[in-house]
């Protein structure tokens, strides 16, 4: 597969990112490598795309941004997601299950 | 909400930007830090993961870049620097600059004038409530083509109380009385209305209270409604002015109201002074009991809401098939409708778009040497803009700012034009003719200006398109690359070359119009009016008719004034008469040739009929073909006589000798009778110049006087002689008559073609400056083809090429776009030329010296403007123009 996001599904990237940030807020980097690991590897992304995304994601109001000192003296900006942001996973979650079963049954069909 | 956040977010972002940046740049370094952390404890050096992590994860500048351009407010921002950058540049070169603005300022200022015109003439709705339910009725005889004629009274009165369609109904007709009591007796136009007037207007008045109906009676009290002006000008704005009493014709009237100044009649010739009802005019009244046969009182109504025009339509039917049952002279006869607006605009709409066509036709031929310009300036930045593609700026990034440069230089032109337009509106305005309705409500409104706003931002677009289309083309590796020479590619030239085709075509089209609107002009100006206007000054004498009420005492008065006047030094020449061609033309009436049956079964013939003293054909030089000419002896005691026109005679007694029979007819206040015709006079044109000769009838003054009339007078005294001498001998005879009108002859037949005097003159500048673009445009194209070439025609020259032969051959290459251009110019110019057929008198649409002379002069204009640069090319020093680059 492909390794750029542009052949993720349009708008996939936004719900990935939240539910990386489900469990627990986490920075840039912590996200992009988590998405890497829970798929395997299969995706890899590019810092523009995930950069452009986060802005929009907190435009958007679903995550929300916060600047920590790390352990070697730098600042590092943690997301976390917002109330907002946990309903807007689960709306997803859900809509997305449903059209993949959607799809599925379409697919076995033929 | 999160529409809200987004704009809050990005103004943070325009407002704060250093720290919004410094933020996104330390938290992208805190990601290539921990990326390359990782690396480098799988072993690799710090630069190696460094390196690694921007080869997997892109470019850090770009992200930064990517992330910035993605909110809205990065569009803010661009467009800012275009608009920069685009002053900028336009500032640098402050020579093109100016030449551009100024092309285009006077391109959009002459049309934002022009469109004022048409805005306040033809667009802006008439100015009363509910102004598309207004109409204007009147009768039409189809089998005879006759259309738009008035109703007759009794008719108005069955139409006005018959129908179900019409909210309200009025008829009207325009008269002069004469005022005094107030300053110098004078004369006040006048509209004499049936009570509805007002409520079919929806006008409400200033001051009192508008006719009621009992009013329109005959034998009820006379009442007067002023016009604001008036009431200001001669009662000094009286405040108690309602329930006074004014004098008109020597007769008391009770002032009832004053209409405001803000209400306008634009469907009367003349600003209205004063209102009376018909039954109180001493004209008009005795018209209200006779049968329907004059068509004399224009009808205006105000259609019920929810009725639609096939009801109305039906409607008018009916009673018009009632009427003909009722009255034998209604036969034939229909009742028909237009809207107001449009009885209004009729006669000056197509003038007007041919005006505004043609305007915006110099635009187009501005916006392409704009264009031509932008072209040859858009090669010589094509470096510049290549650079810029090679550095990572997007094509479509590139148009945007070079459509920002046009976009401030079509603004820059929208703004002194409209200024050009401020002028242009306030020089335009004494000049349009008179005729022109609505005149009063021509200024720079909001749709004016916007409409300039509109044309700058079409039009940058329109000349910006080929440069922008031009520069995105564009490759950087050609541009940029070893040896490039500031060549063009074919891509512009063509474009350049089509552009000054197009300019030749614009150009033949504009030039045909304006060459056929001059050479009808001409023939309209050369035609001879069958009267000699020189040396005759005319002014109009009025008689109030309660002080002179009858006939005999008009005769009187008109013989004494005569007797007079022409016994002063220089008068001898001097006449009185009815209706005078062209000034105040015309009485249509209707006559029988008696002993022969009429040429259409049931309706009288017609001819404008003029009561003129004897010596009336010698004062204005109207010959005598046949006859004789009035005498002293033709009197109101003599057996009644009459002299006929020419196209009369031909028309009605084509066979036969005219002398001696008899024609049955006459004017209302001297009753119908039969006439002995006893001369046959020239035609003369009694309408306008425009419009043949039809057939005349002159009466003696004396058997069929009018309570005054126009004096003539040929002299070879000044004018102001003229006048004096007839105000002193007519206040000599009763000092309170007025004498107005005044003019010379000449002066009224000049200012009788007013209209297609001012259309001519603007559609002759407008071409004018048209050709002046078009050769610039050519010179632009040719000199500019020439310095590009320059390299060729050296190894050409180089080569054993003649002079003369470069010369020819650069002529050959403008012939060639001017020829193409007319070519192409031909059909649209016959095109038009058929559309604005309407407008030309005598002259053919397909005018064969018009469309041979605009071709010739185009090629002309084209060939000298190729001279200069002609000239240049056959000086090419080959030694120098091979050297070069």
């Amino acid at each position: 597969m492909s390794d750029k996001p542009s052949d993720l599904v349009q708008g996939t990237l936004d719900m990935l990112i939240l539910k990386t940030l489900a469990l627990e807020p986490m920075h840039g980097y912590g996200i992009a490598v988590r998405l890497e690991q829970m798929s395997g590897g299969v995706f890899r992304l590019n810092a523009g795309s995930l950069f452009v995304a986060f802005q929009r994601l907190q435009r958007a109001g679903l995550i929300k941004g916060e600047w920590k000192a790390t352990e070697n003296s730098r600042r590092a900006k943690y997301y976390a997601l917002t109330d907002q942001g946990r309903k807007r996973l689960n709306s997803e979650t859900r809509e997305w299950g449903r059209q993949v079963a959607a799809i599925a049954r379409i697919l076995e069909a033929s | 909400m999160s529409l809200l956040r987004n704009i809050a977010a990005g103004l943070v972002s325009l407002l704060q930007k250093k720290r919004v940046q410094g933020d996104l740049s330390e938290e992208l370094s805190d990601f290539l830090e921990r990326a390359a952390e990782e690396k480098m404890k799988k072993g690799m050096s710090r630069n190696e993961a460094l390196r690694d992590v921007r080869l997997e994860r892109g470019n850090f500048e770009a992200t930064k870049e990517e992330v910035r351009s993605a909110g809205w407010e990065s569009f803010v921002e661009t467009c800012w620097q275009d608009l920069r950058f685009g002053t900028r540049m336009l500032r640098k070169s402050p020579g093109f600059t100016a030449v551009a603005a100024l092309t285009l300022a006077l391109g959009i200022g002459a049309n934002t004038a022009i469109f004022s015109v048409v805005n306040a003439v033809l667009l802006r709705p008439l100015p009363y409530a509910n102004p598309s339910q207004l109409v204007f009725v009147s009768e039409a005889k189809p089998e005879a083509g006759i259309s738009g004629l008035g109703m007759s009274f009794p008719s108005f009165i069955e139409l006005q109380d018959d129908n179900r369609v019409f909210g309200a109904i009025a008829g009207f007709g325009g008269h002069a009385l004469v005022l005094t009591g107030s300053g110098d007796p004078s004369e006040v136009s006048t509209v004499v209305v049936t009570p509805g007037f007002f409520s079919v207007l929806a006008a409400e008045p200033l001051l009192g209270r508008v006719f009621v109906p009992e009013e329109g009676k005959r034998g009820s009290a006379p009442v007067v409604i002023l016009s604001e002006n008036l009431w200001r000008d001669r009662f000094g704005a009286d405040p108690g002015i309602v329930g006074r009493s004014i004098t008109l014709d020597m007769r008391p009237y009770t002032v009832i109201g004053v209409m405001p100044a803000t209400f306008h009649t634009p469907f009367l010739s003349q600003s209205i002074q004063v209102w009376i009802p018909l039954a109180q005019d001493p004209l008009f009244s005795v018209w209200m009991t006779r049968p329907p046969q004059e068509h004399w009182m224009a009808v205006i109504a105000r259609v019920r809401s929810g009725i639609s025009s096939a009801q109305v339509h039906a409607e008018l039917d009916a009673i018009g098939a009632r009427l003909a049952g009722e009255f034998p002279a209604e036969k034939g006869w229909a009742i028909r409708t237009e809207p107001l607006q449009q009885t209004i605009t009729g006669d000056v709409k197509l003038p007007l778009l041919l005006l505004l066509g043609a305007v915006g036709l110099v635009l187009l031929i501005a916006c392409a040497n704009i264009a031509n310009l932008l072209l040859s300036r858009a090669t010589s930045r094509s470096k510049e803009i290549a650079v810029r593609i090679a550095l990572g700026a997007g094509k479509s990034r590139i148009a945007r700012q070079l459509l920002t440069e046009c976009g401030i230089l079509g603004l820059l032109g929208g703004l002194i034009g409209m200024l050009v337009a401020y002028w242009g509106v306030a020089t335009l305005a004494p000049l349009l003719p008179s005729g022109l309705p609505k005149v009063h409500s021509i200024r720079m409104d909001g749709w004016v200006l916007g409409f300039a706003f509109v044309l700058s931002l079409a039009t940058s677009l329109v000349f910006g398109l080929a440069p922008v289309l031009s520069a995105a083309g564009s490759d950087p590796h050609k541009e940029l690359g070893e040896g490039a020479r500031a060549g063009e590619s074919a891509g512009p030239r063509r474009a350049r070359a089509c552009l000054a085709v197009a300019e030749i075509t614009l150009a033949m089209v504009l030039l045909t119009g304006a060459g056929l609107l001059m050479r009808s002009f001409a023939q309209l100006t050369s035609v001879n009016p069958g009267f000699q206007p020189k040396h005759v000054v005319k002014a109009m004498v009025s008689l109030p008719q309660f002080q002179y009420s009858t006939p005999k005492q008009w005769a009187a008065f008109s013989e004494e004034l005569m007797t007079r006047l022409q016994a002063q030094p220089g008068m001898r020449d001097s006449a009185i008469a009815g209706p005078l061609p062209i000034v105040d033309c015309c009485v249509n009436l209707a006559f029988q040739i008696v002993g022969k049956p009429t040429l259409q079964p049931g309706t009288p013939e017609t001819a404008d009929y003029v009561p003129a003293s004897p010596s009336y054909f010698s004062v204005m030089g109207i010959p005598l073909l046949r006859g004789r000419l009035f005498n002293d002896s033709d009197s109101d005691t003599s057996s009644p006589v009459a002299l006929i026109s020419e196209a009369l005679a031909k028309r009605y007694f084509p066979n036969e000798d005219p002398l001696g029979k008899h024609l049955t007819f006459g004017f209302p206040a001297n009753g119908v009778v039969s006439r002995e015709i006893v001369g046959v006079v020239g035609d003369i044109h009694d309408v306008s110049l425009g419009k043949e000769p039809g057939p005349m009838l002159y009466v003696p003054y004396a058997q069929a006087p009018l309570y005054g009339g126009e004096v003539v007078v040929r002299s070879t005294l000044s004018t102001s002689a003229v006048v004096s001498a007839i105000r002193a001998v007519t206040h000599g005879i009763d000092k309170n008559l007025p004498v107005t009108d005044i003019a010379a002859l000449p002066e009224v037949l000049y200012k009788s073609v007013a209209q297609p005097r001012f259309r001519t003159l603007l559609l002759g500048l407008f071409g004018a400056i048209a050709l002046i673009l078009a050769a610039v445009g050519i010179f632009g194209v040719i000199s500019y083809s020439v310095s590009r070439r320059t390299h060729e025609l050296g190894i050409r020259m180089a080569l054993g090429a003649q002079p003369g032969s470069v010369m020819g051959m650069v002529l050959r290459e403008t012939l060639a776009l001017t020829l193409i251009g007319i070519a192409i110019g031909v059909p649209c110019a016959i095109v038009t030329a058929r559309l604005i057929a309407r407008l030309l008198f005598n002259v053919s649409p397909y005018d064969p010296f018009t469309l041979a002379l605009v071709p010739l002069a185009l090629v002309a204009v084209g060939a000298l403007a190729s001279y200069i640069p002609a000239r240049r090319a056959m000086k090419v020093d080959p030694v120098v123009a091979l050297r070069c680059e």
